[in-house]
């Protein structure tokens, strides 16, 4: 695959995200890059903290109030989005542009409102369709996604967990969106009901030709829908590469741990932990963020400068120093 | 294994919450219907199932914090089903907990000394002064050093790894001989679970502490536990040794659990996997027969939806609860 072949859909330049607290700025997106190609899916990898949802909020702009700064250069469809004011944003991302389903299927819905008005309500609010319009609209969606039409007369309550995520996804769906962002769109589902959304997903992404931005702390459930990956830490992509590559040989000790750390069902390998904590970033240890837990620490180097973006095959990228040592080939 | 050395023995254990409609009682949720499973010392169970299982309701039970409607439980040779409250209590300073949130089971206007030290001080164990060099010991064995700084903190000072690893001290505090881990890693970080599993297993080599290990999921459960239990409505399903089961899961409803559970690995993007369909079923009208005929792909009509089918033992220490291992082999072939 050759990154220059395709035109992006999605273009992540130097995006930077600090929150200020009372402590101080907290950088919970420190300046990362990356691109997304049309119909592919990159995952976004991470433990909490490491910056992988503020990202999404920042690509999508739902931003808390408490933002510091917020700079970097995001191309969507070839439109500069950072310099879009708010009414333009709403007119060209949102509607047909970019959706987002949300983690906590339980919580995202409204207890005391119709399921098909909350799915409509975007194509009448955004769109200016017709209540009527909207509502057809919004059976097709709960259809699309697997659902009785029916659904839509039903209240939150009545649904199960399954159910109700596939409702968000509905409503994600409605307005023809080109990117999906996907933030552990099945976290709190049990096993079986999970394996059924990422069936969803996956035929989804084949009849839609969907891109997904895939966010997740699970490196097994990233491998379901990843043809690309990411790994975030501490505010930084530390590993960037199809995900052939970076499952079967991952580049950044911080990855290779990670991935030592999860159990596997079929393969009878124990599973070790990474020792340490993850970073404060407010004061983020200097050099690699990664230093303090690296077991391959090289004293001078990581914790003086900031690795560079190493790239290891024609589209593997990891940023560290080791690959320097090592030979950059 | 060593009959002799079981800890605790659940025999045909049920719980059974009534429904109330007005004040008319107008059936029962049939939480825990008839489970027989026993934890022998210094062995950890891991308790398989999906929500609404009945596998925390069990939890509770062992706890005495449920009364079963039926069934016995014996703890290592007191027959605690029926104990009155106060003298639950004295057994149940021998039982730890470690409940799944770490964000709600620690009182927040309690600093961690205070949290670790409860369990002794409602059950008057010790002095003031003894007991603090039980807290700090306590600390110190869930690596919260040194503990001096840790005593003193407060709940919301604490990540969320450092939280369960309090909550684990409050558990051995009383130096329990049983541990109920209620999904303790569940709400972590994929990294930090394996650190805080690996502390239980230490925890119970130092101490020949037993453990159940309530959770849904089977890969922690592969590497830190020695048998596991299956459960699906109300039932277990299967039973026998952790790694044998899971790599030769015998019953329908283990086998479809562990095809729907991913490990990393690249090529699964282009794969969908296979997935039982339906719910599991309501426990107020559970299905006929098996639980688990309406789902199951096997099912043998007139069989699997009018019998119930027992835990049969198969072979060595492995049990299923399953009518296509009630016949003979030669004929087991055929419904396959």
């Amino acid at each position: 695959m050759d990154s220059e072949a395709v035109e992006p859909l999605l273009k992540v330049t130097d995006l930077v995200l600090k929150y200020s607290t009372r402590a101080g700025p907290v950088r919970a997106v420190d300046g990362i890059s990356f691109t997304v190609r049309p119909g592919e899916t990159l995952a976004l990898v991470g433990e909490s903290g490491s910056g992988k949802s503020s990202t999404a909020l920042a690509i999508i702009r739902i931003l808390p109030r408490n933002v510091a700064e917020f700079s970097g250069s995001v191309v969507f469809n070839g439109t500069e989005l950072m310099k879009l004011d708010d009414e333009e944003f709403r007119r060209k991302v949102r509607v047909g542009g970019i959706s987002m389903v949300f983690q906590g299927a339980m919580n995202s819905l409204n207890p005391v409102l119709k399921v098909g008005f909350q799915v409509a309500e975007s194509l009448i609010v955004n769109v200016g369709l017709s209540k009527q319009e909207a509502m057809k609209k919004a059976e097709e969606a709960v259809e699309l996604v697997g659902l009785d039409r029916t659904v839509v007369q039903r209240y939150p309550h009545e649904l199960s967990g399954g159910m109700k995520q596939r409702v968000l996804i509905a409503m994600a769906l409605i307005t023809r969106p080109k990117l999906v962002i996907l933030d552990e769109p099945t976290s709190a589902l049990d096993v079986m009901t999970q394996a059924n959304i990422m069936n969803l997903l996956k035929r989804l992404k084949a009849e839609m030709s969907l891109t997904y931005v895939f966010i997740t702390h699970d490196l097994a459930l990233a491998s379901e829908l990843a043809d690309r990956v990411g790994v975030m830490y501490g505010g930084k992509i530390v590993e960037l590469g199809p995900s052939d590559t970076v499952y079967s040989n991952p580049r950044h000790p911080y990855t290779k741990l990670l991935l030592e750390s999860v159990p596997m069902l079929r393969a009878d390998r124990p599973p070790t932990f990474i020792p340490g904590t993850p970073p404060d970033l407010i004061n983020p240890p200097p050099g690699c963020r990664f230093h303090p837990r690296c077991p391959y620490f090289m004293k001078g180097k990581c914790d003086a400068k900031v690795p560079k973006e190493f790239r290891t095959d024609s589209d593997h990228l990891a940023a560290c120093w080791l690959l320097e040592e090592r030979g950059d080939e | 294994m060593n009959k002799s050395g079981n800890l605790i023995t659940t025999e045909d254990l049920k719980i059974y919450f009534p429904v109330r409609r007005f004040l008319r009682t107008v059936g029962y949720v049939k939480a825990v219907d008839g489970v027989s499973l026993h934890i022998s010392k210094g062995e950890t169970v891991a308790l398989v199932g999906e929500s609404g299982s009945g596998k925390t309701t069990f939890g509770r039970a062992l706890l005495g914090l449920v009364r079963p409607s039926g069934g016995r439980i014996v703890f290592d040779g007191l027959d605690i089903t029926d104990l009155e409250e106060k003298d639950m209590k004295r057994v149940r300073r021998r039982m730890g907990v470690v409940f799944q949130d770490p964000y709600a089971s620690l009182n927040p206007v309690f600093p961690i000394y205070r949290i670790v030290e409860e369990p002794l001080v409602v059950n008057r164990m010790g002095t003031p002064e003894e007991r603090r060099e039980v807290v700090m010991k306590a600390l110190e064995d869930v690596r919260l050093t040194p503990p001096e700084f840790f005593a003193s903190k407060y709940p919301h000072m604490l990540s969320g790894g450092q939280r369960q690893r309090v909550a684990i001290a409050r558990a051995i505090i009383t130096n329990p001989d049983l541990v109920v881990a209620d999904e303790p890693v569940s709400m972590l970080d994929a990294s930090i679970r394996v650190e805080i599993l690996t502390l239980f297993k230490e925890i119970q080599q130092r101490h020949n502490v037993s453990f159940l290990y309530i959770t849904h999921d089977m890969a922690t459960a592969k590497y830190f536990s020695e048998r596991i239990a299956i459960m699906y409505a109300g039932k277990i399903v299967e039973l026998g040794p952790t790694k044998e089961v899971l790599s030769d899961p015998l019953h329908p409803y283990t086998q479809a659990l562990i095809e729907a559970i991913p490990d990393p690995d690249p090529t699964n993007r282009f794969r969908f996997r296979k997935v039982t369909p339906g719910q599991p079923p309501s426990l107020i009208n559970p299905p006929s027969g098996c639980r688990f005929h309406p789902r199951c792909q096997y099912l043998i009509q007139g069989t699997c939806d009018v019998v119930e089918p027992m835990l049969i033992r198969i072979k060595g220490e492995r049990y299923v609860a399953c009518h296509l291992y009630e016949k003979p082999p030669m004929e087991r072939e055929g419904h396959q």
